[in-house]
C-alpha cells in the first residue's frame, strides 16, 4: 500500500487537435495506468491556453491534467509512452502526494499552536464568529489606511 | 515560525507607539521610512501549498525580464522561496510561464 503514489500528469495537445485524438491519447493514458493496477482519481480539461512560448511550432495549446494513484514504475512507462505519441507536444508527471501532507502537516501545526496560545489565554481554542469577523476587518484596514485604522482603534 | 510571530508583534508595536505620540502626525512612526519591514507573503496569508498550476500566485515573482525574483527584493523567506523556485521551474516547463521574454 505503501507504494501507491499521487502524481499529476499534465499534457499539452495542439489547439487543432480533433475530439477524438484527444480521447485516444486519454485512453492511452488510461491502458497505461490500468496495466500497474493504478487509478486516475480526475481528469481536468484545462482547454485552450496560450503557451508562454512556441513548442513545435505551436503558439496556443489545450491543457489536460490527470490525477494519478499509482506506483513509482508507472510513470517511467507513462513518460516513454507520452513522448512517443505524436499528438502530445509536451508532458510532465510530477508526484504530489508528499508536498500535500507537508502543507497539509505544516496547517495542522499552525492551528495545533494557535489553539495552545489560545487556551493559555483562557480563551477556548477556536475564534468564535464575532472574533473572526472582527480580524477580517483588521485586514481591510492593513491593505486600505492603515495608520488611521489603528489609531482609531488605539487613541480610545 | 518563532521569528515570523515576532516580527508580528514587533510591528504591531510599532504602529502602536506612532499611534501614541500623535505630536507629529504627518510624519507618522519616522522608522518605517528607512528600512521596510520584511514579509514573507506565504507566511502572513498562510499559504502552505505553492503549486505549479496556480500562475496568478506565482506571477508577482517573476519580473518582466522572466526571471525568479531573488529574495532579498520580494522578503519571501527562505522555506517558501525554495517551494516557490520549484513551482516557477514546473511552470516553465508546462510554458505556463516564459524561460527568458525580451
Amino acid at each position: 500500500m505503501s507504494n501507491v503514489r499521487q502524481y499529476e500528469l499534465v499534457y499539452i495537445v495542439p489547439p487543432d487537435t480533433t475530439e477524438e485524438q484527444l480521447a485516444e491519447v486519454h485512453q492511452q493514458v488510461a491502458t497505461v495506468v490500468e496495466r500497474f493496477g493504478a487509478t486516475i482519481e480526475r481528469t481536468e480539461n484545462w482547454g485552450r491556453r496560450k503557451l508562454a512560448y512556441e513548442i513545435s511550432r505551436q503558439r496556443e495549446g489545450v491543457y489536460v491534467l490527470e490525477v494519478i494513484n499509482g506506483p513509482a514504475a508507472m510513470t517511467a512507462e507513462l513518460d516513454r509512452r507520452l513522448r512517443v505519441l505524436d499528438a502530445v507536444i509536451r508532458h510532465l508527471i510530477i508526484r504530489v502526494d508528499e508536498e500535500i501532507s507537508v502543507a497539509e502537516r505544516a496547517k495542522a501545526n499552525r492551528k495545533a499552536a494557535m489553539a495552545a496560545r489560545r487556551t493559555r489565554r483562557g480563551l477556548p481554542p477556536e475564534p468564535t464568529e464575532d472574533e473572526r469577523r472582527r480580524r477580517e476587518g483588521d485586514d481591510d484596514d492593513l491593505e486600505g489606511g492603515l495608520e488611521s485604522g489603528f489609531r482609531a482603534g488605539g487613541d480610545r | 515560525m518563532n521569528g515570523d510571530f515576532d516580527k508580528d508583534r514587533g510591528g504591531r508595536g510599532g504602529r502602536g507607539a506612532g499611534g501614541s505620540d500623535k505630536g507629529g502626525d504627518k510624519g507618522g512612526p519616522r522608522r518605517t521610512f528607512f528600512r521596510r519591514r520584511r514579509v514573507c507573503k506565504f507566511c502572513v496569508e498562510k499559504i502552505d501549498y505553492i503549486g505549479y498550476r496556480d500562475v496568478k500566485l506565482l506571477a508577482p515573482f517573476i519580473p518582466e525580464r522572466g526571471k525568479i525574483q531573488p529574495r532579498r527584493i520580494s522578503g519571501v523567506c527562505a522555506t517558501h522561496q525554495r517551494a516557490l523556485q520549484s513551482a516557477i521551474k514546473r511552470a516553465r516547463q508546462l510554458a505556463l510561464i516564459p524561460y527568458v521574454t525580451d
